[in-house]
C-alpha cells in the first residue's frame, strides 16, 4: 500500500462521516503531524478533491467528487441497463425500487425511485444501507464467494427489534436465497419498512448487483404478485447483461 | 384523540417538512391520513372507556398509516389500551403507567435508546416528568409531560441520528428536529388540552 495515497483517503473519509473537520481534527483522528496533515490537504484542494471554509479555515469534500461520482453512475453498465427495469417496476407498483451494490458491511444504493404516493420523494442515490438488515444486501451477500469471511468478520448490529443479529441465523436465510434468488427483509432496517430484493448477475456469473421493491411492513406479508415481479425483474436484467442463468429457473 | 387529530392537520406541512429533510418526507401525510381514520372510527362506535379510545385509535393506526409512525403509534396505543384496562377514571400514576407501556412498545419495536434522535428522546421524559408528578392533578401532570416532550423534541435537534431512516444520513442529520418526536410532542401537548 502507498502510504501516503492511503493517508490521503483516508482524509477523503474522515471528512465524509463527519462533514467539516479542521487540520488538528484531522492529525488527531488519523495519528499524523499537523504539517503532513497540511500537505496532504493542500494537495488534495489542489485537484478540487476537498475545499476549504473561507470563514472557518476548515476542511470539507470538494466539487471533483461529484463529478466522479456522476461518471461512475453513468458508466456503471448494470446501472445504465437497469434504469428502464426499474422504472417499469416502480411504475407497475407504485412502490419505492432501489438498484444497490456492496460495499461491505453496507449496500450502496446507486439508483432509486421514490413510492407513487410522495410527491417529491427523498433520493436515496449514493445511501450506505447496513447489509444484513436489508433484502439488497442480503441478496448481494447469499452469492458473494467469500460471504461466510464477511458475515463473521463483522459484528451484526442492532437497527430495530427486528435486525437478524445472530450470524448463524443469517447464513440460514442467505442459504435459502441462494436457492430462491429471492431475498427478504422485514423491518429489519427500519420499522415500517419491508423488502424484497433479486440477486442480479452478469456474463460471468458473478453476482453485480441487487434490484429491492420496498413494500410497506403489515401483517400480511409481501405480496406474492410484488415478490413475482421482483423476481422478473432482477432475472431481466441478469439476461441483459449476459447472464445465462439465474437461480431457481424458469 | 380529537385534539390530537386537529393538531396533526394544523402541523401535517410542519411534520412533512421536517422529515423531507432526514426522513422520505411522508410523516405528516402518514399522520393525517391515521388521525383521520382513528376519529372516523371513534365516532362511528363511540368508545366506552378511556382504553377503548387508545385501543380503536391504534389499532387504526396501525392498519393504515405507512412508515414507522403506524407501527410505532399503533402499537404504543394498543399498549397503553391494555394497561388502562378498564378504568373509567384515570390517575396520573395509572396515566403514567400506561405511558411507560407505550413507549416500552416502543423500544421494542424500534430498539432504539435515548439519544438515537428518535421518538423516544420526547416520550421518556415526558414518561419520567408524568412519573415524577405523583398525585398531583391531571392538567398539571400532563403540562409538565408536555413541557419534557417539547424539551426532549428541542434536545434532538443537534444528534446524529442511530436509528430509523435518519441514521443513513450520518452526521447530516445533525441540526434537524427529529419529526417522529415533534409528532410525540404535538401528542402530550394534545393531553393537556384534552384534560380541561
Amino acid at each position: 500500500m502507498i502510504q501516503s495515497v492511503d493517508r490521503a483517503i483516508r482524509i477523503l473519509l474522515a471528512l465524509q462521516d463527519e462533514g467539516v473537520l479542521g487540520v488538528s481534527d484531522l492529525a488527531s483522528r488519523l495519528g499524523l503531524a499537523k504539517g503532513t496533515v497540511h500537505g496532504l490537504l493542500q494537495t488534495l484542494a489542489a485537484h478540487s478533491l476537498v475545499e476549504q471554509d473561507p470563514t472557518s479555515g476548515k476542511y470539507m469534500l470538494g466539487p471533483a467528487l461529484l463529478v466522479m461520482g456522476n461518471v461512475y453512475l453513468n458508466s456503471h453498465d448494470l446501472r445504465v441497463r437497469s434504469l428502464r427495469w426499474v422504472a417499469s417496476l416502480g411504475e407497475s407498483t407504485g412502490l419505492a425500487v432501489r438498484l444497490g451494490v456492496l460495499v461491505w458491511p453496507d449496500v450502496v444504493i446507486i439508483h432509486h425511485v421514490g413510492p407513487a404516493e410522495v410527491a417529491v420523494p427523498v433520493s436515496e442515490v449514493g445511501l450506505s444501507m447496513p447489509a444484513h438488515a436489508t433484502a439488497l444486501g442480503k441478496a448481494l451477500l447469499a452469492f458473494h464467494p467469500e460471504r461466510r469471511r464477511l458475515v463473521s468478520e463483522h459484528s451484526l448490529s442492532r437497527l430495530t427489534g427486528k435486525t437478524v443479529t445472530d450470524p448463524k441465523a443469517l447464513e440460514k436465510q442467505l442459504d435459502e436465497i441462494v436457492t430462491s434468488g429471492v431475498a427478504f427483509e422485514d423491518q429489519e432496517a427500519v420499522v415500517g419498512e419491508a423488502s424484497v430484493a433479486g440477486a442480479i448477475f452478469d456474463r460471468s456469473g458473478q453476482v453485480a448487483g441487487a434490484v429491492a421493491l420496498v413494500v410497506p411492513a403489515d401483517e400480511s406479508g409481501i405480496d406474492p404478485s410484488f415478490v413475482a415481479a421482483v423476481r422478473d425483474t432482477a432475472r431481466g436484467i441478469s439476461r441483459e447483461l449476459g447472464a445465462a442463468v439465474w437461480p431457481g429457473g424458469e | 384523540m380529537g385534539r390530537l387529530a386537529q393538531s396533526i392537520e394544523a402541523n401535517c406541512d410542519e411534520l412533512t417538512r421536517l422529515d423531507a429533510a432526514i426522513g422520505d418526507a411522508d410523516h405528516g401525510i402518514n399522520m393525517l391520513r391515521g388521525m383521520k381514520a382513528a376519529m372516523e372510527a371513534l365516532s362511528s362506535t363511540p368508545p366506552k372507556d378511556p382504553a377503548d379510545v387508545f385501543r380503536v385509535a391504534g389499532n387504526r393506526l396501525v392498519a393504515v398509516v405507512g412508515g414507522a409512525a403506524g407501527p410505532l403509534y399503533g402499537s404504543a396505543f394498543r399498549a397503553v389500551a391494555d394497561a388502562l384496562a378498564a378504568s373509567q377514571k384515570v390517575s396520573v400514576p395509572r396515566l403514567a403507567q400506561a405511558l411507560r407501556a407505550g413507549v416500552n412498545a416502543i423500544q421494542r419495536l424500534g430498539a432504539a435508546e435515548p439519544g438515537d434522535k428518535t421518538m423516544v428522546d420526547a416520550w421518556i421524559p415526558a414518561v419520567t416528568a408524568l412519573e415524577a408528578a405523583g398525585t398531583d392533578s391531571v392538567r398539571g401532570a400532563a403540562a409538565a409531560a408536555a413541557k419534557a416532550a417539547q424539551e426532549g423534541m428541542v434536545a434532538t435537534i443537534p444528534m446524529r441520528a442511530r436509528k430509523g431512516r435518519a441514521s443513513y444520513l450520518g452526521w447530516r442529520s445533525e441540526g434537524h428536529q427529529d419529526p417522529g418526536a415533534t409528532s410525540t410532542h404535538l401528542l402530550f401537548a394534545a393531553l393537556v388540552d384534552a384534560t380541561h
